[in-house]
């Protein structure tokens, strides 16, 4: 069933494009719902020095390479983003697919991350920071995933040269996600 | 024939846009308005079961041991179950989707002039969500062990471990049933917020909104704002209650007082959250019924926002005893007593706009008038409270209890039944009975004083909450009390029974009620310039209002008429 | 739809490339400001590169910089506020001796990341089923202590004290059917103190049985 957008959602009283405008407002939530569960972390971590040592086990190797996978995927989506302005919808969809691409290698790697900590007994339950360890990174990954499928819808509208607009609303919900594991990467692999 | 096909053509055309037909075409529709019918009918059947409740285990404490009747005896873990679903209920599936979800779905885009949300979809799947809260809140009740027995607060280790409360279930699903509502309000708020910065009316200055509109969007930034860290707790307590992580177990490197500021940074906004939109009715009912131009528009607006600051600051007021460092305690005495001033102001412009107005006592007004009152001495009760050094008393009985339902009834049911008069004709196309609104609320603001001045009576001299028998401390349990505890009792019994007549009423006029034209109140906002009820698109798409003026131009001295509707060319 | 905005993203990429292994290199060297600045300092700074030019931030309307910049003044506040009780394991008047034994725990080297779950539970209950075990350590242990020998933390404060079930005294002259009327009907029907409260409301005569039953078991052997 094809849906009319309705007029409400053509307006723009602030100047800037409804879809963008929400965007923004999620982004806005997100931050509050990371940033509680970032900052109960470092409550914990700071009242608690003796964690380095269950922290220590991180990979920090691993780490770097998801995060560079991310940075990448961030690359790509803004080269899509450059290319749905200039109203090829081809091009972004390609870059998209590299996005999305970088995103399931961002889940591959940490799958394997998580497989081998975990046959190696720590668990979710084992330990405190791995509580939080698992439920921080999972929280994110979560929104990896979120975000590849809605990616890849985008894309297919993108490629039929459909909707291009959203190339760059996908996009900025990309590169929050992003800037969240630009912050956990220091925290559970480096500064730990 | 190119005629047939024409004619067939607009046909499956007009399909495409109606969609299903039928019962389906409620289920599925995107339309603002019945989205918002949906969150009001949802609202409502779980206020019954949240006043059901509230008559169970008031019947016990008043009457221990008897057998309720509907119900049955009330066991102690019973009396948890029902005080944590009472509380939880009236908040999370009450007051946010009447007050915020129903009258904000309904109202926003009529009184900014248009057509829809900015996310038809989106609006529908925010209630599909909030309906498998509902209803995952629902079974909870009725799996083993019963409904969640850990307070509507949740406090770990209580809540996180399930020998602790006794109802293990139950109080996972409780869990992902506030997550999920939470869910569906952010993404509600969202559409709301959007709509009304971007999908105004030409000529619609940031000035010339209602206050009621911008209140329901002040309220979802603030909700949105505030709910974060409470999810994130929602989730380690989810993990701790099922996968035997020790986020809140401090022989395991957590801290249970992680969790009360988790839940209490939220859990003050959210007050405020339910609050704004209540005022926001007020104020316009007040000046629609006064014939007024409101006291101070900016005013009301910036101390709202004001408020929404402040409301931020003032947390840890609930935590005066759990043993926070005693210095953070000075702060919050201070916050909570400074943001009593903001409050009030917003009272006092309602009073002031009253003032030298013609005041017409129609029901809706008669609500706005109780809601002042009532939430004013409801406020004032708070400044005990928020005293560190008398909260020590005062803290965990019922002068706590009476205090907030002396400022919740007020918000949710007073503000309710006020928007719900008012706009009723705008809603259904019909006037609700003036005779039966006015028995309606007679019966419910008498017998709703005599429910809680007998326990502000109580918990002066020091009644604990959460006891489900006092009995078994002989200092609670001499035979005056009991006849307070009897009076209050009996008073939401006769509270509950006067309900029926407000159903009365809305069945009665809903089938055969006096035909409401489009603006039976001669107010000026957009929504009264459009059919009652309106259609789908609220206004032919040639004929969306354009705004000339604010939203309260009453007993302008240029015009005839006491009111000068915005859409009306100069 | 945006302008088109001059951004070299590539020189942006490759900038963030840069960071990330001065993030990776720094801690390596050892020194504690080193790290902190290496890891946390170089986040900062990609995330403002990315927020900036990748998000199109710097080009946004002001409204939306103080929508998201209030967001993250809720998170400091969140954070600063919470800090004094979780953070901190000792106040003025309190100390939270739980923590700072599993700090000590964790630091003496006892702390390998694969501790033992939950700790042993007062009883574990069967929805549905009465438990005197768990109905005793719900109800009467506060006063009497689980052990039955009336040291429980609430009964410290009673005068009478409550009563102490190992005590050979107690029982020279109660049996079974004395328990079962004292929890039944109070202490006050037989003569005794009214803080012992009547539980007839609260349990039935066949579950009094099973709690009389139960408080036999603290009766010490001849």
């Amino acid at each position: 069933m094809s849906h009319a957008k309705p007029i409400a959602t053509l307006r723009s009283a602030t100047g800037i494009p409804t879809g963008r405008l929400a965007i923004w407002w999620v982004l806005a939530s997100e931050v509050v719902i990371f940033g509680g569960l970032i900052g109960s972390y470092l409550l914990h971590r700071l009242g608690h020095p003796e964690w380095a040592d269950a922290a220590a086990v991180t990979n920090t190797t691993i780490g770097a390479i998801n995060t560079f996978v991310l940075l990448t995927s961030s690359f790509t989506a803004v080269l899509a983003h450059q290319a749905a302005e200039k109203g090829d919808g081809k091009t972004a969809a390609k870059y998209l697919l590299f996005t999305i691409g970088g995103a399931l290698t961002f889940v591959c790697i940490k799958s394997y991350e998580w497989w081998s900590e975990i046959s190696h007994g720590y668990t979710i339950a084992s330990h405190t920071f791995w509580s939080f360890y698992y439920t921080m990174a999972g929280l994110h990954a979560l929104h990896v995933i979120a975000g590849a499928i809605i990616m890849g819808v985008v894309a297919l509208d993108a490629y039929r040269g459909r909707e291009l607009h959203r190339v760059e609303l996908i996009g900025i919900y990309w590169h929050f996600v992003d800037v969240v594991w630009i912050f956990l990467f220091p925290l559970l692999y480096i500064a730990k | 024939m190119a005629d047939t096909a024409v004619a067939i053509d607009h046909e499956s055309h007009a399909d495409a846009h109606h969609g299903p037909t039928g019962i389906l075409k409620y289920v599925w529709s995107t339309d603002h308005k019945i989205i918002a019918m949906q969150y009001l009918f949802t609202g409502m059947f779980m206020a019954v079961i949240g006043g059901f409740m509230a008559y169970v285990f008031r019947m016990q404490l008043a009457f221990p041991g008897i057998s309720v009747p509907g119900y049955g005896q009330v066991s102690p873990g019973e009396y948890n179950s029902l005080i944590t679903n009472h509380g939880s209920i009236m908040i999370f599936w009450v007051a946010m989707p009447v007050l915020i979800a129903a009258f904000g779905n309904f109202l926003i885009p009529l009184m900014i002039g248009a057509d829809d949300m900015v996310f038809p979809r989106i609006n529908r799947l925010s209630y599909q969500i909030f309906l498998l809260s509902a209803l995952i809140l629902l079974a909870s009740l009725f799996v083993a062990g019963g409904g969640f027995g850990g307070a509507w607060t949740s406090y770990p280790p209580l809540s996180a471990v399930g020998e602790y409360n006794q109802t293990n279930i139950g109080a996972t699903m409780w869990l992902i049933a506030v997550a999920l509502e939470f869910v569906a309000f952010l993404l509600g708020g969202i559409n709301f917020i959007v709509t009304l910065m971007n999908s105004r009316a030409p000529g619609m200055k940031a000035y010339d909104i209602p206050l009621t509109a911008w209140m329901i969007v002040l309220a979802s930034v603030l909700f949105m704002l505030s709910v974060g860290p409470l999810i994130a707790g929602a989730a380690m307590l989810l993990f701790d209650q099922t996968l035997g992580t020790g986020f809140f177990d401090p022989a395991r490197g957590g801290d249970p007082i992680l969790w009360q500021h988790l839940f209490w940074f939220f859990g003050h906004p959210e007050v405020y959250v339910v609050l704004l939109p209540a005022i926001g009715f007020t104020i316009d009912i007040t000046s629609t019924f006064a014939r007024k131009k409101v006291f101070g528009y900016k005013i009301m607006l910036y101390t709202a926002v004001a408020t929404a600051v402040l409301s931020f600051f003032v947390w840890a007021h609930h935590q005066f005893v759990a043993g926070i460092d005693p210095r953070m305690a000075n702060v919050f005495t201070i916050t909570t007593l400074l943001i009593s001033v903001p409050v009030g102001e917003l009272l006092f412009v309602m009073i002031a706009t009253l003032y030298g107005g013609a005041i017409r006592l129609a029901v809706p007004m008669l609500w706005a008038l109780s809601f002042i009152a009532e939430f004013l001495i409801g406020g004032v009760t708070g400044i005990f409270l928020g005293a560190s050094g008398a909260d020590i008393y005062f803290h965990d009985t019922y002068f706590v209890l009476a205090h907030f339902h002396y400022t919740f009834f007020p918000i949710a049911i007073i503000g309710t039944f006020a928007a719900f008069t008012y706009w009723f004709p705008k809603m259904f196309g019909k006037m609700l009975d003036e005779r039966l609104g006015k028995i309606h609320f007679w019966g419910t603001i008498i017998p709703f004083n005599f429910i809680f001045i007998p326990l502000f009576m109580l918990g002066g001299i020091g009644q604990h909450r959460r006891i489900y028998n006092f009995e078994h401390f002989p200092e609670l349990a001499e035979p005056w009390m009991y006849n307070l505890r009897a009076i209050a009792t009996i008073s939401l019994v006769i509270m509950l029974l006067f309900q029926l007549v407000f159903f009365l009423n809305v069945i009665k006029s809903w089938i055969g009620g006096e035909k409401a034209g489009n603006n039976p109140w001669k107010a000026n906002t957009l929504e009264w310039s459009t059919v009652s009820p309106p259609p789908h698109g609220n206004w032919a798409p040639a004929d969306l209002p354009k705004v000339y003026r604010g939203p309260y131009e009453y007993g302008h001295p240029d015009r005839e008429e006491d009111y000068w509707p915005q859409n009306e060319p100069d | 739809m945006s302008e088109h905005h001059d951004v070299n993203y590539k020189k942006i990429y490759f900038t963030l490339l840069f960071l990330l292994v001065v993030s990776i290199i720094g801690p390596e060297i050892g020194i504690v400001w080193v790290t902190l600045v290496a890891a946390f300092g170089v986040a900062f700074v990609k995330a403002y590169l990315v927020i900036e030019n990748f998000m199109h931030l710097r080009w946004e309307k002001r409204l939306m910089k103080w929508a998201l910049g209030a967001s993250l003044a809720v998170m400091m506040l969140m954070f600063f506020g919470v800090a004094p009780d979780v953070m901190r394991h000792d106040g003025r008047n309190w100390v939270n001796e739980a923590a700072i034994a599993a700090v000590e725990r964790g630091v003496a080297g006892h702390d390998d990341g694969i501790t033992e779950g939950p700790t042993e539970m007062a009883g574990v209950a069967e929805p549905g089923v009465f438990s005197p075990t768990v109905a005793f350590n719900q109800a009467c242990a506060a006063c009497h202590g689980q052990a039955g020998d009336g040291a429980g933390p609430a009964g410290a404060v009673l005068d009478p004290p409550p009563a102490n079930f190992t005590d050979p005294a107690f029982w020279a002259e109660r049996d079974e059917d004395r328990i079962f009327t004292v929890i039944r009907d109070g202490a006050a029907a037989v003569g005794g103190s009214p803080l012992m409260v009547p539980w007839r409301n609260t349990y039935n005569d066949e579950q009094i049985q099973q709690l009389a039953e139960y408080v036999l078991e603290f009766r010490p052997q001849e």
